[in-house]
This record gives C-alpha cells, structure tokens and sequence, in this order.
C-alpha cells in the first residue's frame, strides 16, 4: 500500500472514530432499554445530546476549567492518533492516563463539593484500572513480541492465548463507559454527575468527546486480540470482539446495583491483576514446556 | 433547520424541582420514568443537575423558602431552556391560592412556557408537556430564522 493511501486510511479513521462510538452507545442505550422491556431511544440520540450541547449559551465558572477540559480532550485524541499511527503501546498508555488526570484536576479547579467528591472518586477509579491496563497492555507486548501496534497487528490470534487479560479488559471497559457497578465517579443522582457537574454547555460537549477519544482507545485495544491475512474475516472478529465486550458490560451493568468505592479497587485489585498473572504464568510454563 | 436546531428538540434534558409538593406529581413524574411511558425514546433523560438541564419541570406551589432556590436553579440553567409547571398548584396554587406563606403558582416567580393542569398530573399529560415544550422550541427557532430574513 502506498504511503499516501494509509495516511489518508489514518486520518479516516480518526476523524470516524468519535462518531463510530457515539453510534455504538447509542445502540448500548437501545439493548439497556430492550433489557429493562424499554424501547429505547434513537441510534443517534447520543450525537443528538452531543450537537445540543454544543449549541447551548456557554457558562463557565473559571477560565482554568476549561483549559483543564481542553487538555482532557487534546491527550484522549493524542493518545487515540498515537494508537491509529501505530506507534509504542506504553506511551499511548500514559497519553491517555495523563487525558484522564486533566479531568481531575478540571473537577478540583471549581469550588463545588459535589465535583471534589467526583474528583475523589475518579481518581480512585484511575488507581484501580490503571494497573490492570498497564498489565494488560504489557502482557499483550510480552506475547506478541512488541510494543508497536504495527507490530502487534500481525502477531497472530492473541485471543487464543490470553483469554484471561481479555476478560481483565472488560472490566477496564466497566469502568470507562461508567456503568455499575463501578460508575463510583458519576454516579448519576448520587453525586449528581461527579467531575462533570460543573461543566454545561459546550464545555460538557467537550469532555464528552474526549470521553469518546477514550473510549474509541480501549475498543481499539480490543482489535489487537485477533489478526488474519484475510482483511474481511480481521476486521469482522475484531468488530465482533469489540461487540461481545460490550455487550458483556451491559450485561453487567443491568444486573448489578452500585457498589463502594473501596469493593471496586478490591475487584479490580484482585480478579484483574491476578486473572492476567496467572494467564501469563500457564502461558509462559507451556511454551517453556514447549506445548504450544 | 441546522443540525443543532434539531438536536435541541430531540434531547430535551429534564430538570425536575419540587417548590413544596404533596409529592403526587413527583410520583407521577417518576413513573414517566418507567418501562411503562419510557420517556428515554424522546431522548428525554431525568438530570439531577441544573447546569446540564434544557427543561426545568417545577411541581407544587412555590413555598416563600422555595421561591429563591426556585429562581436560583432557573438561574443556572445555561439557554435555550424551556419551564413546565406541573400540576395544578405549580399553576395557580392549587388548593394552597392565597394561603399565607406561598406565591400562587410558578409563573409568579419565573417566566412558564407550558403549564401541565391535573391533581396529580397523568404521565401522559406530563409527556404531552414536555412534547408541547419542545413544539414551542420549534417554533421559536423557526421565528427567528425568518426575522433573520427579513433583516
């Protein structure tokens, strides 16, 4: 492929990326509406919510809040163009990890207690995914034998050999699309909407889609699990991954009620990290043994 | 219409304030919530937050303690924002008019845009409300694209 082409794919895909998400949970919305025996709103609802937004009187109650939003939104789609480019795994980690911790610094810059306690709350989510993610992320390099994304698209079906860390990313993915029982941040009408509540109008549009850049990260972390020469059946797996993941969170979501702060770093401490160790540790002793 | 004209008719985000209610038609406004009505298809979603809000929905009639919080909640809510008075006494008063310590209806506090009558109001009123609401955002818009024109 000439090297116009891809770029010219690349941008493609950066700039569908957002909307590609927003479709995808609207359809998250419709299935949680079909589960509770509900119709559900339109596929577009959530690009509706979004253009409202951006259309409405802006309000701000700091400038630095808004520069917070800003950076928020600039490292989650740097971290997604890092992701598209195909460059080094572990820096798009820290890219987004820094978008993350823009978001709690926005929330701590205003002086409602409402976004301390959301502020609180998200970093003790970012302290609980975070090293899941991390693992996750270094287990996928360790197996697949680099760090690069380019790399990693040919290396193979990694689905058949770290079924585990796929499991560990869904809980990450629970976490992110801030559904229970580990929407602590948010929480809808408990803290009202955590680090969000003082931000409104275009400025809410705007942490909403570096939400989105986010979100489009993970699922795309999701792709690198399955790689085949065929263009057609790669790309179908890789949608299908990305739909049995979320489809797995809703599941989740509907069945479970809010659970504290203080269960979720417990899970997410215990279940991910040690579901990761020991796919890599029954991995690592059949390859030495030379089964697989 | 632009693409955000009419993304504000399909996402109205609700706002739902009680200024000293019976809580009849706060029960009523929850179960607009339910897989029963399922307001979620006209995108309408029940938000806690002022500042996220495009429909402030008022029940009850307006308590002199509620009367500031009342405007101050209005207030904070960033325009196009649209008001319903639901319920009979968030319309006049109700069985309250002229007691000593209310003030006789929303529209006396801040400007009403639809008023939903009914003791306790039917969900299928209140949906009505919310729609007609809209309706009237509709044609808002499209007023001042003409006055554009004729500019």
């Amino acid at each position: 492929m000439d090297w116009w082409v891809l770029l010219l794919i690349q941008i493609a895909v950066i700039i569908a990326a957002p909307f590609a998400v927003a479709v995808l949970l609207g359809i998250d919305r419709i299935v949680t509406a079909r589960m509770q025996n509900r119709v559900g709103p339109p596929v577009w609802q959530t690009l509706y919510d979004f253009f409202k937004l951006v259309g409405k009187k802006p309000m701000l109650l700091n400038r630095p809040q808004v520069i917070f939003a800003m950076l928020y939104l600039t490292f989650s789609v740097f971290a997604f163009v890092l992701f598209v480019f195909g460059l080094d795994l572990i820096i798009i980690f820290f890219a987004s990890a820094a978008g993350s911790v823009f978001l709690v610094v926005g929330a701590f810059s205003v002086r409602s207690p409402y976004s301390h306690m959301g502020a609180n709350r998200e970093l003790l989510q970012i302290t609980a995914y975070e090293p899941v993610l991390l693992l996750a992320l270094l287990t996928i390099g360790i197996q697949g034998g680099s760090f690069v994304v380019t790399d990693l698209y040919k290396a193979g079906d990694l689905i058949l050999t770290l079924p585990l860390v796929f499991v560990a990313l869904i809980v990450v993915l629970v976490i992110k699309t801030q559904k229970s029982p580990y929407d602590v941040a948010t929480a809808h009408q408990e803290i009202v909407s955590g680090p969000y509540v003082e931000y409104s109008g275009p400025y809410l549009a705007m942490t909403k889609l570096g939400h989105w850049f986010e979100l489009a990260l993970i699922f795309g972390i999701f792709t690198l699990f399955f790689n085949s020469d065929n263009l057609l059946v790669s790309a179908l797996v890789k949608l299908l991954l990305i739909a049995v993941a979320l489809l797995v969170a809703q599941i989740v979501d509907n069945a479970t009620a809010r659970l504290t702060k203080e269960r979720m770093i417990k899970f997410t401490a215990s279940f991910g990290i040690i579901a990761i160790v020991a796919n890599y540790t029954v991995i690592y002793i059949l390859q030495s043994a030379g089964v697989i | 219409m632009t693409l955000i004209e009419k993304s504000r008719v399909k996402s109205p985000w609700v706002l739902h304030f009680d200024t000293g209610s019976c809580n009849g038609c706060d029960i009523e406004i929850l179960a607009c919530l339910t897989p029963k009505y399922d307001v979620e298809r006209f995108g309408i979603l029940n938000k806690g937050n002022p500042k996220h809000a495009d429909v402030l929905l008022v029940t009850g009639p307006v308590s002199k303690r509620a009367k500031e919080r009342l405007k101050r909640l209005y207030e904070q809510m960033p325009s196009p924002k649209m008001v319903i008075a639901c319920g009979t006494c968030a319309c006049t008063g109700g069985v309250f008019h002229n007691c000593y310590n209310i003030e006789q209806g929303v529209d006396k506090v801040i400007p009403v845009d639809v008023y939903v009558p009914g003791c306790a109001a039917k969900p299928e009123a209140i949906i009505d409300g919310v729609i007609e609401a809209l309706t009237k955002l509709q044609k808002l818009q499209e007023e001042s694209h003409r006055k554009k024109e004729v500019k």
